[in-house]
């Protein structure tokens, strides 16, 4: 039975403030950070400053001797303690232990814990700890570390081997050597870092054999479950809890230090705290650093006819989600292209480097940088304006994907003419002297995460009060707020009636990453609020009380037959498929629905110094229905901005096995007076008045850097073919020489 | 080593008593409960822990609290109406959705409120360089400068 109920206009499509609005912007809203526990212990980090090397022994004598200081932790001491039967963690290869055990495998891998009653006597016992390492040979470089010979990570996992996926499509050698032209190049992207700017901050205590854990993460389910793990005990014994994020991007997505408080708290039968200083984020996470070859074979009339790809992901020093991220960056490599014949190899490596991990436009950042690059290089080479030659390729509704899904709400075409009509494509721009001025643009393509679950829990109360429960997270994507309009507009209520909770992990929520909640949410709110009205119709046929239409009917009813709380459950859930159940060939459904986005940019390089500046930039999501207005714009231009700083100047420098630039004086991020002055954007809508709403997260971001890799060539002649596209790059580009 | 010493905080005269080597966000923050003010890359470059002193902008990272006795500090928390209301500056960014995750924001705040005093009508290319020593990773830079626009030209 369905039941219809009037639906306030406006809910959607309103920009409706964040609940928190005020308390954001004096100040006043509270963050993991800002959070303690009565009792609470402070924790510290001693770290290898080695990229490889065996731990001979840990001295905590002198740190033990310092005031204040309880308990100095080991990777021994994990590995021997009867309290944690499984001292690794993960989430696709169990690899990582809270601290290093038997050899230290990235310099900055922690291999100590301090664990003290204050911050400061934790800092000054970490500084006492002495190690004794036995140096190892060490690899920083993917294609190195695959060679023979070379140092080895992981025992279990030999050829420094970190997944490796494949797919093909036809017959591509047969295609290449039909095809009028062939073209080919490699590009480059390294290690960045997100920068959240609260850092990775986390408590854990322990009642009895009861676990709470208070943690600025994205994946509070992921958490509580492998914790649950590692000290062998059911998921209800833990209960992580999250606070608003001060910033995530990806870099609080998997586990990070929530193993190593929850050990801590476990060994001293106290509430420890951990906060990461600045340079230690740099140690903690980062964007994977890739390596891209394409190999395109087109016709006469400008039509891919096949593509060869050969991509290697960094995956640093332990697996975290590199075995299945792979995956996701063979199909993220793809672009928004029809290729009856393709072959593509992604591999993920093992390297003594930082673990990376999820990065705002994950694994698609790198591919499209590439793509895109390369589909501008082979539009100069066949004379073909760049534009034509994207309309004549793009993917289309109906068309069939590399994997072999038939493509359903596909928009790349009007995301295509919608950032060149902004950008003015064609129109000649007005000469600026000492400086090449061009217009570039590009487009992409993110398929969404598989596999994953999203529950919500909506109580309806008889005064009319509606409590959501989730276990989203807030990381200034206003997710609440988000949450709040679509409950509102599903169960036909005020809005001001709504109250998301803080999350709650006894609602199972894969993650809040992948710009899928929003997506997600709908359908899991919609089913729970389907369910609220399907039980107050049926209280309104026992009484014989017409059939609800508003809100306040819904009260009406509730109170006649004496119930004062409803609870209506839904849940998303991807819809099965075993298109990845082979990594030698994936083949069918890759994503429930496709993420779509494009930008177009105007720069101005100077030609004497290679310094590029950004004179407008406009970027296109596709929403099929807006929710928040503003917040949906602020993803796609906040989008553009964090895209600026890995395409021009963000780069995590590794030097002999350390990062040498773990800091915001070494490792500049965009600042206001980098943004254009012309930064614009769409979210285009369907017609359709019950078209699918679209994720905004990162539809913008990819195409940052091919847009502007496009607009330097076209205004230099000079094409840049590794991130970032830094002055020194550029002019060696315009130059001709050499990196 | 701990100094005791008087500080004006948003208004009130306070008396601490601080180890010589503290820096003034860490007092702020932990002492005083002002949790507006936040460390971010402790050399003075992000601006969340931006306050006014005697009405300038300061990176209360790179001060020692011993450094300013007996001057006037002010947060964004200082800066509410005497009712506790938003400033006009603060509502400004909550009607121009000048926030996203916000830990920046009471740094942007306390900028705007400087910039403001100092440059009653500054031109955009003004609010910009003014802006340049407070970062946002979410990248609000745009609502942030409409909401600036938007009070310079209600003052006109």
């Amino acid at each position: 039975m369905t039941t219809t109920v009037d639906r306030l206009p406006g809910v959607l499509g309103l920009s409706i403030p964040m609940p928190d609005a005020e308390e954001r912007v004096v100040g006043t809203l509270r963050y993991t950070v800002d959070h303690s526990v009565e009792g609470m212990v402070h924790a510290r980090l001693v770290r290898s400053p080695y990229p490889h090397a065996r731990i001979v022994d840990v001295d905590v004598a002198g740190a033990l001797a310092q005031d204040g200081v309880l308990r100095v932790l080991t990777g021994a001491d994990i590995e021997r303690a009867v309290e944690i039967p499984n001292p690794y963690f993960g989430l696709t290869r169990r690899d990582q232990a809270p601290l290093a055990i038997g050899r230290a495998r990235y310099g900055g891998d922690p291999v100590a814990l301090v664990i003290a009653e204050t911050p400061q006597s934790a800092r000054d016992g970490a500084e006492a700890v002495i190690v004794d390492y036995d140096e190892l040979p060490y690899v920083i470089e993917p294609m190195e570390a695959l060679a023979a010979g070379a140092p080895q990570l992981h025992e279990e996992w030999p050829g420094n081997e970190c997944g490796e996926w494949r797919l093909h499509r036809g017959d591509v050698d047969l295609a290449m050597s039909q095809a009028t032209h062939v073209f080919e190049a490699t590009y480059t992207s390294p290690m960045a870092n997100a920068v959240p700017f609260e850092p990775h901050v986390a408590i854990a205590a322990w009642e009895g054999d009861f676990l709470e854990v208070w943690t600025a993460t994205q994946w509070p389910s992921a958490v509580r479950g492998e914790l649950a793990h590692m000290f062998d005990t059911d998921p209800g014994n833990v209960q992580v809890r999250v606070f608003p994020l001060g910033g995530g991007y990806g870099a609080k997505s998997q586990l990070k230090i929530e193993p190593m408080v929850a050990v801590a708290a476990k060994m001293v039968g106290r509430p420890v705290r951990l906060e990461l200083e600045r340079d230690e984020v740099f140690l903690t996470t980062g964007k994977h650093p890739a390596v891209m070859d394409i190999r395109t074979g087109v016709d006469e009339e400008g039509r891919f006819v096949a593509r060869e790809i050969d991509l290697v992901y960094n995956g640093g020093a332990y697996a975290v989600m590199t075995p299945k991220a792979v995956a996701q960056g063979l199909l993220r490599s793809i672009g928004p292209y029809r290729f009856p014949n393709i072959r593509i190899r992604s591999r993920g490596v093992y390297t003594n480097t930082v673990p990376s991990g999820s990065f705002r436009g994950a694994m698609t950042n790198q591919a499209a940088f590439a793509y895109e690059s390369h589909t501008d290089e082979i539009a100069e080479g066949l004379g073909i304006d760049p534009f034509d030659l994207r309309e004549r390729n793009l993917l289309q509704e109906g068309d069939v994907f590399a994997s072999g899904q038939v493509m359903h709400d596909i928009h790349f075409q009007e995301l295509l003419r919608d950032v060149a009509a902004v950008i003015g494509w064609g129109e000649e721009t007005a000469p600026t002297p000492g400086k090449a001025v061009g217009k570039g643009i590009a487009v992409m393509v993110k398929t969404t995460p598989p596999g994953t679950r999203s529950e919500v829990r909506v109580e309806m109360r008889s005064d009319g009060d509606v409590l959501v429960h989730t276990n989203s997270v807030d990381m200034g994507q206003g997710v609440l707020g988000t949450l709040t309009q679509l409950t509102a507009h599903h169960l036909g209520v005020d809005i001001g009636k709504v109250r998301v909770q803080d999350p709650d992990s006894s609602t199972f929520d894969s993650m809040t990453a992948g710009s899928r909640t929003t997506f997600v949410a709908d359908h899991a709110i919609g089913e729970a609020c389907e369910s609220i009205r399907r039980q107050v119709a049926e209280l309104a046929d026992r009484s014989d009380h017409p059939s609800p239409r508003t809100a306040a009917d819904y009260e009406e009813i509730m109170l006649g037959a004496g119930i004062t709380s409803l609870i209506g459950e839904g849940a998303y859930q991807s819809p099965p498929s075993d298109a990845l159940s082979n990594p030698l060939d994936i083949k069918g459904e890759v994503a429930d629905h496709w993420h779509q986005g494009a930008v177009a940019v105007e720069v101005a390089v100077d030609v004497e110094t290679g310094k590029v500046e950004i004179l407008r930039c406009h970027g296109a999501a596709w929403a099929g229905r807006v929710v928040n207005p503003v917040r949906a714009r602020q993803q796609s231009e906040g989008s553009i901005i964090f895209g600026l700083g890995p395409a021009l100047f963000e780069e995590v420098i590794v030097a002999d096995g350390q990062v040498t630039n773990p800091n915001l004086s070494d490792y500049m991020i965009p600042s206001i007076v980098d943004v254009p002055i012309e930064l614009t954007s769409s979210s285009l809508e369907s017609p359709d008045r019950d078209a699918a709403i679209h994720g905004v997260g990162e539809m913008t971001i990819p195409a940052v850097a091919p847009a502007i890799a496009n607009a330097i060539s076209r205004a230099t002649g000079a094409r840049v073919r590794q991130m970032p596209m830094t002055s020194e790059r550029v002019l060696r580009a315009i130059v001709g020489e050499p990196e | 080593m701990s100094e005791r010493l008087t500080l004006e905080v948003n208004g009130d005269e306070i008396v601490v008593e601080v180890p010589a080597d503290e820096a003034l966000v860490n007092t702020l923050r932990d002492r005083l409960g002002l949790r507006s003010v936040r460390p971010t890359c402790g050399l003075g470059i992000c601006g969340t822990c931006t306050v006014q002193l005697d009405g300038a902008v300061a990176s209360s990272c790179l001060l020692l609290t011993v450094q300013v006795e007996g001057r006037s500090i002010r947060t964004s928390e200082g800066l509410t109406n005497d009712d506790g209301g938003l400033s006009r500056v603060q509502q400004a960014f909550v009607d121009n959705g000048a926030y996203q995750c916000a830990y920046c924001i009471p740094g942007m705040v306390v900028t705007v409120e400087a910039c403001l005093a100092e440059s009653p009508d500054p031109s955009l290319e003004e609010v910009r360089e003014y802006l340049a020593g407070n970062l946002c990773r979410c990248g609000t830079y745009v609502s942030i400068l409409e909401a600036v626009t938007e009070l310079v030209r209600g003052d006109r």
